[in-house]
């Protein structure tokens, strides 16, 4: 086990490298620069290229990649072009707002799919199971973008019944009962719209799982030898059918840092997935790097922990 | 449930998300106007009703629009305002005059600290800021500020000569990492010498440098400048305004400043209301500033938030924010009934234009310099151009009338310098054809034209993507020029991405052979820094002598007279109509939606009506019934 973990490490190494120098090639391989966005008439030319020259736009892009590398290694990404801020001090700001959304996005996607997973495998084919099923076909169908919207305008803007944007009230002073409160309230629906819709995936193979393992010869055997159907279910099937999202648990755990772009958008709420799309648009090529190597790195251990995760439920797939 | 009324509920819900869909269609036209720093992209939601206003062609104009609010019922005693910020990037958060660069930013910036001097609507500064100009009689070069006794920052320390000369040394510093560096700076007497002291000598500090010759401080409150050049352009915006308190900022390494927290999180201004609290990138909160010079707000205080361009509507109606920075017009013609806001509107300080390649950027001499064997060269065939599309259409067609025909290259957004007069060039494609034949552009059998050599010829069209207008508006000119010949043909085949676009312009490309672009004119009307013959922006790279000598003379000593430079300015726009390197094709319309709620308001400049002044007459904003 542990030498497993070990050798995913080292690996790990070389393919950061690989990473970081592609992420770097690309990145200057955009068309326009971080000073493209400013044309203005009425800011001098000279200044601009003044700016270039003192960002080092103007090095070739090995040159630029060893300043950035010795800087990287001892955690400085630099600044970001447009926030005038270290890029760390910017990705912690706006980490932090996707961890929590990402946290309870998840917690409702397991909450809500794993009941309709377990009563959709175990009553298949009933009209439980149906409705399920076609509430699955629809999720997968809908995009998010379109039915975050929805939901915005329903919960949001018709009913009133959640705030319509932000992470917090304006105004309140952090750390207090009522801002932690007000940030809660400010996440919920956000983070309802994604579950709705990411549940469809867990729903589906929690449903397919145990359907499959309802066959299996052990679970004859259960029954034969008079096992109560509960105990079936919880113990036997169950244990079983949870593999795959065990596997998946890993992933999830990278997407917590990752956000996402189209509910952070509508709901006006700062996190990962708008600043890297934007530091993209915008050519801030040091918070491109950064969040790009970040969402690898994390990537890349998220595949760690999933394989991990499945040798330890699953003994029999563990590596020697 | 059976199976059929499931499958008449999974109908149902169909339907429901496909009206989603078509209501999120409807996206605002990016046409990436430049140096305003970020289009706007807007998706429109619902609308319910008839439109009260619309006419039977549907069609809206400017005319029709006040810029001031109109006011209705009584004010009550302080109240909130809440303003929105449409984006769908969060703000920098660069709260400081002297360093921000996202439009953003000042939009935040404008509430809470202000420019020493104001402008009349013609952006000529006027004496009744925080400070007041004086041009010196002896010498028309040295020019005195007094700034107002009363003007105090938020933290109650006074606003000193001292401040305003510290913003000019930090500007000037080597280390000063914003854009603000630049002519306007380079023009007072010793400012460059002052620069090059600390390029010699490493780790020199503001306090022992020798100061900015040109720049005396009298007492705490005077201020005198000497400028090497005093044009009109100086006293429409040529100015920098924004003092820097330095005894905030003095003790700062001049690289620090821009990311420290004295502008980050707790800025400082000297403006009617104060930062209270800032939620990075989503939102700030302010109060208002009891001891604003010009008297105590009205309001309690202001609420800005960022709100996403796809809910803007939805934020209005509901009575999220009173008002926002800037509507997408393009949603204006499915929401004028909104019973709750009142849409005020001017002409924007804004207009699209179609360049043609000229010549090339001359980046030793710093010159543009054109090319008389261009493809474009032919005056006659830039002309027929013109003549060939019908601007009025586009706008009425794609835009509902809030994009009008444009004539001239300054537009009427400076009323005091845009001929009216003058017509440009109208939609005439028989005039087109005229002007083709005669220069020798035959007609062929496959109803293209060549050029007068005999030679083929295909004119490759660049223009930008974004919005979903972009597209059918370059078809539609493209057709135009083929209804009178031309073959013209998209660059590459397809429209470029704004970053591209740009960064192939300016580097004149040689496919490129006519472009579509957009500019924001700034408030000085002078027209050297987009079409100058030193201009890096004049990316048509044409330039003549004629052009040299207009351009010299409006902002020359006798430009002084308003009228002779109306008059050289009127010569300059007609030349322009007669050479056309560059057309204008549509003027815009700027609307900004008011909550009724909102008293002594207006957009625009030189309304005379200032926030402080910003009154409500409820607690909350009105709501849309």
């Amino acid at each position: 086990m542990w030498k497993f973990t070990v050798r995913r490490m080292l690996i790990m190494i070389p393919q950061l490298i690989l990473l970081s120098l592609l992420i770097f090639i690309m990145a200057q391989m955009m068309p326009g620069d971080a000073l493209t966005g400013l044309i203005d008439p009425s800011v001098d030319p000279e200044t601009i290229e003044q700016q270039r020259e003192k960002l080092g736009l103007n090095e070739p892009w090995h040159v630029q990649y060893a300043d950035w590398v010795s800087g990287a290694v001892q955690g400085d990404f630099g600044q970001s072009f447009r926030f005038k801020m270290p890029v760390t001090d910017l990705m912690m700001e706006r980490m932090i707002n996707t961890f929590w959304l990402s946290l309870v996005t998840l917690i409702i996607t397991y909450i809500i799919s794993i009941p309709l997973g377990i009563t959709s495998g175990r009553y298949n084919d009933t009209w439980a199971d149906q409705a399920i099923t076609s509430y699955t076909y629809i999720g997968f169908a809908t995009p998010l973008f379109i039915f975050a919207l929805v939901m915005l305008w329903i919960f949001g803007f018709y009913f009133g019944w959640f705030p319509t944007g932000g992470s917090v009230k304006p105004g309140l002073e952090p750390g207090t009962f009522e801002y932690i409160l007000s940030r809660f309230n400010h996440l919920l629906l956000p983070a309802i719209s994604m579950s709705l819709i990411a549940t469809v995936s867990t729903v589906q193979y929690l449903r397919n799982d145990i359907i499959d393992t309802k066959q299996k010869d052990f679970i004859i055997t259960a029954r034969s030898k008079g096992a109560p159907e509960s105990r079936v279910y919880n113990r036997h099937i169950l244990r079983n059918s949870l593999l795959p999202i065990a596997a998946f648990f890993g992933y999830e755990l990278t997407g917590l840092i990752g956000g996402t772009v189209f509910v952070e958008t509508i709901f006006s709420y700062p996190g990962m997935g708008q600043l890297f799309i934007e530091s993209i648009t915008l050519r801030d090529y040091s918070v491109v790097t950064a969040t790009t190597l970040l969402f690898g790195v994390a990537a890349v251990l998220g595949t760690l922990i999933s394989d991990i995760i499945l040798s330890i439920v699953d003994p029999r797939i563990r590596i020697k | 449930m059976s199976k059929t009324s499931l499958s008449k509920l999974f109908f149902a819900l169909m339907l429901v998300l496909m009206l989603a869909l078509v209501a999120c269609s409807d996206e605002t036209d990016g046409d990436g106007e430049a140096s305003a720093g970020s289009d706007d992209n807007g998706s429109e939601q619902d609308d319910d009703g008839e439109d009260s206003e619309e006419e039977d062609d549907g069609l809206y104009s400017i005319d029709d629009f006040d810029n001031f609010k109109t006011n209705e019922g009584e004010a009550i005693d302080g109240g909130t305002l809440q303003y929105g910020l449409v984006t769908d990037t969060p703000f920098e958060g660069t709260l400081n005059w002297n360093f921000y660069s996202g439009t953003y930013d000042a939009e935040i910036l404008n509430w809470f600290d202000e420019g020493m001097l104001t402008w009349d609507e013609n952006y000529v500064y006027t004496n009744d800021g925080a400070a007041t100009y004086e041009q010196d009689e002896d010498n028309e070069n040295v020019f005195t500020f007094t700034i107002n006794d009363k003007v105090n920052w938020h933290d109650g320390e006074p606003v000193t000569a001292e401040d305003w000369l510290f913003a000019h040394e930090v500007i000037s510093h080597p280390d000063y990492d914003g854009i603000r560096y630049g002519s306007d700076f380079t023009n007072i007497e010793g400012v460059e010498e002052y620069r090059e002291q600390f390029k010699d000598n490493e780790g020199l500090s503001i306090e022992d440098a020798e100061p900015i010759e040109g720049i005396e401080v009298v007492d705490d409150k005077t201020m005198k400048v000497t400028y090497k050049e005093v044009t009109p352009s100086l006293v429409t915006g040529s100015i920098w305004t924004y003092p820097l308190a330095k005894h905030i900022f003095g003790d700062m390494e001049v690289a620090d400043m821009s990311s420290s927290p004295e502008v980050r999180e707790n800025p400082i201004g000297f403006g009617p209301f104060k930062v209270d609290s800032i939620t990075p990138g989503e939102a700030v909160t302010l109060t208002k500033n009891e001891d604003y010079w010009r008297g105590e707000p009205n309001l309690d205080g202001v609420t800005i938030k960022v709100i996403d361009p796809s809910v803007v509507v939805n934020e209005l109606e509901s009575g999220g924010v009173d008002m926002v920075d800037s509507y997408p017009t393009d949603q204006y013609p499915d929401n004028a009934d909104m019973s709750n806001v009142e849409f005020l509107g001017l002409t924007d300080r804004a207009f699209t234009y179609i360049g043609f390649k000229l010549g090339e950027w001359d980046e030793d001499a710093g010159e543009n310099v054109p090319d008389p064997d261009a493809k474009m060269a032919d005056k006659n065939l830039r002309q027929a151009m013109w003549h060939a599309v019908d601007n009025d259409a586009v706008g009425d067609r794609f835009y509902h009338g809030l994009r009008w025909n444009g004539t001239t290259l300054i537009p009427p957004s400076h009323p005091e310098f845009h001929d009216d007069s003058n017509p440009g060039r109208e939609y005439d494609p028989d005039k087109a054809n005229e002007l083709l034949d005669e220069a020798g552009y035959e007609m062929g059998d496959d109803g293209f034209r060549t050029d007068p050599d005999g030679n083929e010829l295909v004119i490759n069209f660049a223009s930008m993507s974004g919005g979903d207008t972009a597209e059918p508006i370059a078809k539609y000119y493209m057709q135009a020029w083929e209804e009178v010949g031309l073959n013209v043909e998209l660059l590459d085949g397809r429209l470029q991405e704004f970053n591209t676009f740009y960064d192939r312009v300016e580097e004149d490309d040689p496919d490129i052979d006519i472009y579509q672009g957009a500019w924001g004119v700034g408030i000085d009307v002078d027209p050297r820094s987009l079409w100058g013959r030193h201009s890096t922006s004049n990316y048509t790279r044409w330039a003549d002598e004629e052009n040299d000598r207009l351009l010299e003379e409006g902002v020359s000593d006798e430009a002084f007279d308003v009228e002779y430079r109306q008059e050289v300015y009127n010569e300059w726009q007609e030349y322009m109509v007669e050479e056309v390197p560059v057309f204008p094709t549509v003027y815009r319309a700027a609307l900004s939606p008011v909550n009724n709620r909102v008293l002594n308001y207006a957009i625009g400049d030189g309304t005379e009506m200032y926030k402080y002044e910003i009154a409500v007459t409820q607690e909350e904003p009105m709501v849309d019934e």
